[in-house]
């Protein structure tokens, strides 16, 4: 269901309006910045893939220290490379557009912080998690220079625990983790990305 | 098989416990199948009526675009079996929905500074912006009330004026002398002068209270415009709006802070989960973000053992460290008392000596405010001091740092017009030499409202003026000096840090300073609104240019509720101002609109009289305890049902967390009896 003009036809776009969180200006603009990402050959063909590195080079991503794990958790391909269509595209921007609930968001936010993609959150991924958000990426290469020493790690992570993990299973499942979420009123503020 | 669909729309039950179960079991395979399977063949008949899925629901699914679109059109295929009436309402509903879609279109192209915004949050953080967002919900409370004075009060007065029903000047009463602009030709740099000070010229026009008449104007004998009455009644309306704008601001931060039951210190999950902001743009506010956040998470670890450690301190040592927080803490009230004494004397010798003109001059009317600036500024530096003693932990610290400088800043203001008060009706003393005639010191106040709207708009004017002058003469030189200057000591000071709280107490205290001489001075919201879109840009361009983003956070959410009840402190001390004036202090007989009357407030129950007969005893009624008693009692009843809800939620939340407690106990037990079975049939 793609067109090969290179505009969105009337009725694809009242279906994204009622399908996502955007307004009818944002899909028109992720439209645009799509077609300038796509190569020549797939300029206009909307249900091809962008690779992943292509996305990675918007500037609302480029530095984000997750964007790999956003581009995984939204691509719906065979291969798991993280390849986005346009409408992959829409449901990125959907869930991190203004107004978009706090339940998808706290979702999707869940599935991006699950690097194992296991269903929950255990003690590996908290520490993928706390090294992504503490270290910068060009040093995290050398360990134990920068970042929390072992024992605070340990401390940290036996503590999120401690606070979150209501079923005491050691994980922090996808209920849990919304319950914390629901107690930060910053959260909706921030996990927002606008073009 | 469970279809989670057919349950109403919460995000919650898409991984179910059976889900997760099985997801740990057999990591490997269920890479890609997070969501449950939408169940095709869900009944007809129990999602007829309850069809939570209609089309602004869907959205409201975290799957795949392909999937939302297969639902909508298995939705529209079953539309048609809907009856009439049904579809009408869905007709109706999906117009609405669409109206509110545009117009929320329409109100996000009029948001005034949305991009700089943007760029302001995503470089600086949330604390940053927050002051920001802050400084503009107070431009547009300052433009729309000034909408609200200049149609009521400002337009009619014009009109009136221009048509002809001019003031009888020839009472010669001893306390009718008032002549506003007694020169002729002016002097250039006078000219100056009477701009910086509100005299002269500006005195004798639409900025004061004085320039106001009693006119009501008449039209075939009928009262058509009552200009005292509207004068009043939009002063009071004015206040009522701006509480209800912020009461209604308040709301939502208030809900959000109930709701997280206020911040606590290393609340470690919270700072992990949702710490990261996806707005950082560039990869220097990524890095600084993750720095950020890496001190934060260190700075709370570190609390923790100190307060283990703490727990675990000698007792001498405690009564020690105690004793030492007394003493800071009486040192700081010694200071800001100093600081009101400082006032007081200022503002005395400036309303004794008020006759000098030229420089002198000037410099004596701006005394006041200079010594408030300057106390302003020392005290809180001095109290940062005395807080590095004190030793407690960092949050206390900041909010003990701003209750000691909102404390002085309000009652510093309090001061002033305390002084000034006295001096005006010579210390309540209406018995007294100067102000036994008019009930007030006619001699040095002919028309004393026009007084203190002029001191409000010097306090104004020195503030927008000062903040420049540190704009050009401090942060520009020091961000020059720290750049092309490497030397140690340049390294030590560093770039300067935007401070938000004490920036946001200068908001607070010229909004202040405004809602005071709101009454005495019709034009000072404009005047504000213009100076606070001057400071917006201003600070702007500083924050850019000269500061470096603040490395300790400062939390946004809570801090604009903190902010907003920061202003109503401000907003009561006016209101005590404003019903004081109103009701206590006899008007100016030679000026305002006011004159020949009491008090203010007597001209209400004066043209009360001139309304209809059925009015008059409806506002009877309305007054009487017939009516207000039972009013009282409904909104008790009122209350107490919103108390009970409250209370009937916190404990079912706390109900609910026992029982996913209690699930999880049995999921370990179940799991254990699964691996017994197993290995009992091997």
């Amino acid at each position: 269901m793609g067109t090969t003009s290179s505009q969105l036809n009337k009725n694809d776009l009242s279906e994204y309006q009622e399908l996502t969180f955007l307004t009818k200006q944002e899909i028109l603009l992720a439209h645009k910045r799509f077609t300038e990402l796509q190569s020549k050959e797939q300029k206009g063909v909307l249900h091809l893939r962008v690779p992943m590195e292509k996305i990675h080079s918007l500037p609302e991503l480029k530095s984000n220290p997750f964007r790999k794990r956003i581009c995984q958790v939204f691509s719906t391909s065979e291969d798991k490379d993280g390849s986005l269509t346009f409408e992959d595209f829409l449901d990125l921007l959907s869930a991190f557009s203004d107004s978009a609930t706090i339940e998808i968001k706290s979702h999707y936010a869940f599935r991006i912080f699950d690097f194992d993609d296991d269903g929950t959150l255990g003690y590996g991924d908290l520490e993928k998690l706390v090294n992504c958000l503490t270290i910068p990426e060009d040093k995290q290469k050398d360990t134990e220079e920068t970042g929390l020493t072992r024992e605070e790690m340990k401390q940290l992570i036996t503590n999120i625990l401690d606070e979150s993990d209501i079923d005491k299973d050691g994980t922090v499942n996808l209920s849990e983790f919304q319950h914390v979420i629901s107690r930060s009123p910053d959260f909706v503020s921030s996990f927002k990305i606008v073009l | 098989m469970s279809s989670p669909l057919d349950r109403s729309d919460s995000g919650n039950g898409f991984y179910s416990d059976q889900e997760s179960l099985r997801l740990r079991r057999a990591p490997s395979r269920m890479s890609n199948q997070n969501y449950p399977q939408y169940n095709w063949r869900s009944n007809p008949s129990d999602d007829e009526v309850g069809n939570a899925e209609s089309p602004r629901e869907l959205r409201t699914l975290a799957r795949p675009m392909a999937q939302k679109k297969a639902l909508r059109q298995v939705q529209q295929m079953r539309m048609p079996v809907s009856t009439s009436a049904k579809s009408w309402t869905h007709n109706k509903t999906k117009s609405l929905h669409k109206l509110k879609s545009n117009f929320r279109e329409f109100l996000y192209f009029f948001s005034l500074w949305r991009k700089s915004l943007q760029k302001i949050g995503g470089n600086f953080g949330g604390g940053v912006e927050s002051y920001f967002l802050f400084l503009r919900f107070l431009v547009v409370l300052n433009f729309v009330s000034f909408l609200l004075i200049a149609g009521f009060v400002i337009v009619p007065s014009l009109v009136f004026r221009s048509a002809g029903t001019s003031l009888n000047s020839t009472d010669d009463g001893p306390c009718m002398k008032y002549n506003p602009n007694p020169q002729g030709l002016v002097v250039f740099y006078e000219f100056f002068l009477h701009l910086l000070s509100g005299q002269g010229f500006m005195e004798d026009s639409l900025m004061f209270y004085g320039y106001y008449n009693n006119n009501t104007a008449m039209e075939e004998g009928r009262l058509f415009y009552n200009l005292p009455l509207a004068y009043l009644f939009t002063a009071v309306f004015y206040f009522a709006f701006c509480l209800c704008c912020i009461i209604a601001h308040m709301g939502t931060a208030a809900r959000v802070v109930v709701a997280t039951g206020g911040s606590t210190m290393g609340n470690y999950s919270l700072i992990v989960f949702t710490g990261w902001d996806y707005g950082c743009l560039g990869d220097q506010a990524t890095k600084l973000k993750q720095k950020n956040i890496y001190y934060r998470l260190q700075v709370d670890l570190e609390e923790e053992r100190i307060k283990k450690q703490a727990a675990s301190l000698t007792p001498w040592r405690r009564v020690a460290l105690y004793s030492l927080r007394v003493l800071m803490f009486l040192i700081s009230i010694g200071l800001i008392v100093a600081a009101f004494y400082g006032i007081f004397v200022a503002t005395e010798f400036s309303q004794k000596n008020n006759e000098k003109t030229g420089i002198l001059g000037l410099f004596i009317e701006y005394l006041p405010s200079m010594v408030i600036t300057a106390g302003n500024f020392l005290v809180p530096l001095l109290c940062d001091q005395i807080a590095l003693i004190e030793k407690y932990s960092p949050s206390v610290t900041v909010v003990v740092a701003l209750l000691r400088a909102v404390v002085l800043r309000m009652v510093s203001l309090g001061v002033l017009l305390f002084t000034l008060w006295s001096q005006i009706t010579c210390d309540g003393n209406t018995e007294a030499m100067d102000c036994k005639m008019c009930q007030y010191n006619v001699d040095k106040y002919p028309c004393w409202e026009t007084r203190v709207g002029q001191e409000m708009y010097k306090l104004t004017l020195f503030d927008l003026l000062v903040t420049i002058a540190l704009l050009v003469l401090v942060e520009f030189p020091r961000r020059m000096v720290v750049d092309n200057w490497s030397s140690k000591l340049s390294q030590l000071v560093g770039r300067q840090e935007f401070v938000v709280p004490s920036n946001v107490l200068g908001l607070v205290y010229g909004q202040t300073v405004v809602w005071t001489g709101a009454l005495f001075c019709p034009l000072l919201p404009l005047i504000n609104t213009v100076k606070f879109v001057f400071l917006f840009y201003c600070k702007k361009i500083t924050l850019f240019y000269n500061c470096r983003p603040a490395l300790k956070t400062f939390r946004s959410t809570t801090s604009t509720f903190f902010f907003l009840v920061v202003l109503l402190f401000g907003w009561i001390l006016s209101l005590v101002v404003m019903i004081y004036s109103l009701a206590v202090i006899h008007p100016s007989m030679a000026c305002g609109p006011f004159r020949f009357i009491p008090t203010m407030w007597q001209i209400v129950p004066n043209s009360f009289y001139s309304l209809s007969k059925v009015t008059q005893e409806f506002l009877f009624f309305i007054g009487s305890q017939a009516f207000s008693i039972p009013l009282f009692a409904l909104s008790c009843v009122v209350m107490f049902y919103f108390i009970a809800l409250a209370s009937i939620y916190g404990r079912s939340v706390a109900m609910l967390k026992a029982q996913l407690k209690l699930k999880g106990h049995d999921k370990q037990f179940l799991v254990k009896q699964i691996e017994k079975m197993k290995s009992s049939s091997l």
